[in-house]
């Protein structure tokens, strides 16, 4: 059994998981941790390494070194009773062409066992689902709200979600956003899978960042706003010496005679006194947005976590 | 439950199933019908007489216008086992390495179902969509009594059995090759060469010396190269084509099971 600090098993956990396709990295040295409970956006670019995490995670892919566990359970061995308390989503939906919303929805019921379609019904009711359209003659934004019913049927404890509001529009996203709140507020767990910033910090709790199949971010939403850098535009009475301001924790964005913009990170009172002293004429001040800071991270290969931030 | 796997597929390729099925049955009718007006075309013979080797390429041995000649050259040592081997080499690359390229296999492996049961359900799967077919080509052929060909029920159906038996285990050939690479292409490829050289192997081992004591290793040989419909499915075949499907299967499911499912 995998716990953490207050003893509360993770949903999930991985540890040094790696995935090698022959000459091709998938993964390295994978260490993310999941809460219960949580919102878990884990972000990155295209082949950033994110659906081979979420098919290890499934038992899907054979690691080739490390550990998963979901749910506190081995995701290789224990996989079948992984699958019957996980709710899975995946990127590249596929769905058998011939049959309707209403022959999966039946049909998985069944294979999962479970007694009734009532939570698949009101679902499909929620989100507009047309039951009797085959599969092929449903538009995208329709296939995936099969995919999202189907994942979310069975009311399962652990969400895994590649990609899930792809081809989706803004109203369905709003209402789907509308269900992962829920989802944890009845104390589940949500691995949102995802390229889509905005979305991400919107509903996530954390957000772990992976790049070329490493972890270079593990880190709540809220500490990530609070420690976000601060962009502060000044003009002076008199064109000033951008010099003044080498010190640490700031950055001269640009500097044009009287007027300086800088970068901030951490205290602002060092870079306030220096400021005050050459006679401001105007300030403002504003946080980097997320979706920065994000792209900061795809760009740059620095790696940290939760702990270099406390 | 335990069929909802094969059930998923069977009813996903039902109309193609059918289709199949009605054709070969109706190809088998025309087969049966037409013996009347060549069962005394001696003519016929004298090509099997003059050019063996070439007759052999054909599937064709022996007397064709006798009536078990008849359905061996027209129907068993050709197209009824080729026709079956085009559907479960079809199936076999199709269920594990097609599902697998298409998306939908990692769907049903991401429910509470263990790996080897979905392969054995699958197995299952391939079984039934074959043994149809050749179910309904058989009791068409088994009409032929109306048109002058008297052949033992025992013996068409032991032949029809060693077809059967065939294509389920080119068809496992395929699933197996497709269960260990993932690719539907590799699987057919394996599977469609090895049965042409089974094929070629047993029609040209009667004629042809050297390739004689090659016939042992042809699947062929074992279902309908070695006058099925005139003695009988032997024991001997009967086990040798059960036991290589055994072991087809195990190899799929083991193959299966280490599988990275996209």
């Amino acid at each position: 059994m995998t716990t953490g600090a207050v003893g509360i098993t993770a949903a999930i956990e991985t540890v040094g998981l790696t995935k090698i396709f022959g000459a091709v990295r998938g993964i390295e040295q994978l260490d993310v941790r999941v809460e219960p409970g949580e919102i878990f956006g884990f972000l990155g670019p295209n082949g950033a390494g994110k659906t081979t995490t979420i098919r290890a995670l499934l038992g899907l892919y054979r690691p080739t070194a490390g550990t998963a566990r979901v749910l506190g359970l081995d995701a290789h061995i224990d996989s079948v009773t992984i699958h019957r308390r996980v709710g899975y989503l995946p990127g590249d939906l596929a769905l058998f062409g011939r049959l309707t919303a209403r022959d999966h929805i039946n049909w998985f019921a069944r294979a999962r066992g479970l007694d009734g379609t009532r939570r698949a019904r009101e679902l499909s009711e929620r989100f507009s689902l047309p039951l009797d359209t085959r599969a092929k003659d449903l538009s995208t934004g329709n296939r995936q709200k099969v995919g999202i019913v189907l994942a979310f049927m069975h009311e399962p404890e652990l969400l895994i979600l590649d990609e899930p509001t792809t081809g989706l529009d803004p109203l369905v996203k709003h209402e789907f956003e509308q269900l992962l709140r829920e989802t944890t507020a009845a104390g589940r767990t949500v691995f949102l899978s995802s390229h889509e910033l905005d979305e991400v910090q919107r509903v996530a709790d954390r957000v772990g960042i992976i790049k070329e199949g490493r972890l270079v971010l593990s880190e709540t939403v809220a500490g990530l706003r609070k420690r976000a850098p601060q962009t502060i535009e000044v003009v002076f009475r008199l064109p000033v010496d951008s010099h003044r301001f080498q010190i640490d924790g700031v950055r001269v964005v640009s500097s044009q005679g009287p007027h300086v913009v800088l970068e901030i990170t951490g205290a602002i009172a060092p870079a306030l006194r220096i400021i005050a002293d050459l006679d401001p004429v105007e300030l403002v001040s504003r946080h980097a947005e997320l979706d920065e800071l994000f792209l900061d991270f795809y760009r740059n290969n620095t790696v940290m976590t939760a702990s270099d931030v406390d | 439950m335990w069929t909802d796997v094969s059930r998923l597929d069977l009813v996903g390729r039902r109309r193609a199933i059918l289709s199949y099925t009605l054709g070969m049955g109706l190809y088998a009718l025309a087969i049966v019908a037409l013996y009347p007006t060549f069962e005394h075309t001696t003519g016929l013979d004298k090509f099997t007489k003059d050019a063996p080797t070439v007759a052999a390429l054909f599937g064709a041995t022996g007397s064709l216008i006798s009536p078990s000649g008849w359905l061996n050259v027209n129907l068993y040592a050709n197209l009824f086992p080729l026709l079956v081997l085009l559907a479960t080499i079809g199936y076999g690359a199709a269920c594990l390495a097609g599902q697998d390229e298409e998306g939908t296999l990692a769907m049903v492996a991401a429910l509470p179902i263990r790996r080897h049961r979905i392969a054995a359900e699958k197995v299952v799967a391939m079984c039934i969509q074959a043994a149809l077919i050749v179910a309904v080509v058989t009791a068409v052929i088994a009409l032929g009594h109306f048109f002058d060909i008297s052949v033992s029920a025992l013996d068409l159906w032991g032949a029809s059995l060693g077809v059967l038996l065939l294509g389920i285990d080119f068809g496992l050939v395929a699933m197996a090759v497709g269960a260990a690479t993932g690719s539907r292409g590799n699987a057919i490829g394996v599977a469609s060469a090895i049965a042409a050289a089974s094929y070629l192997v047993s029609s040209l081992a009667p004629v042809v010396t050297w390739i004689r004591p090659a016939r042992f290793a042809s699947l062929f040989y074992w279902s309908v190269g070695n006058k099925q419909l005139t003695v009988g499915l032997g024991v001997s075949e009967l086990a040798v084509l059960l036991m290589t499907g055994v072991a087809l299967a195990s190899v799929t499911i083991a193959a299966f099971e280490r599988l990275d499912l996209h």
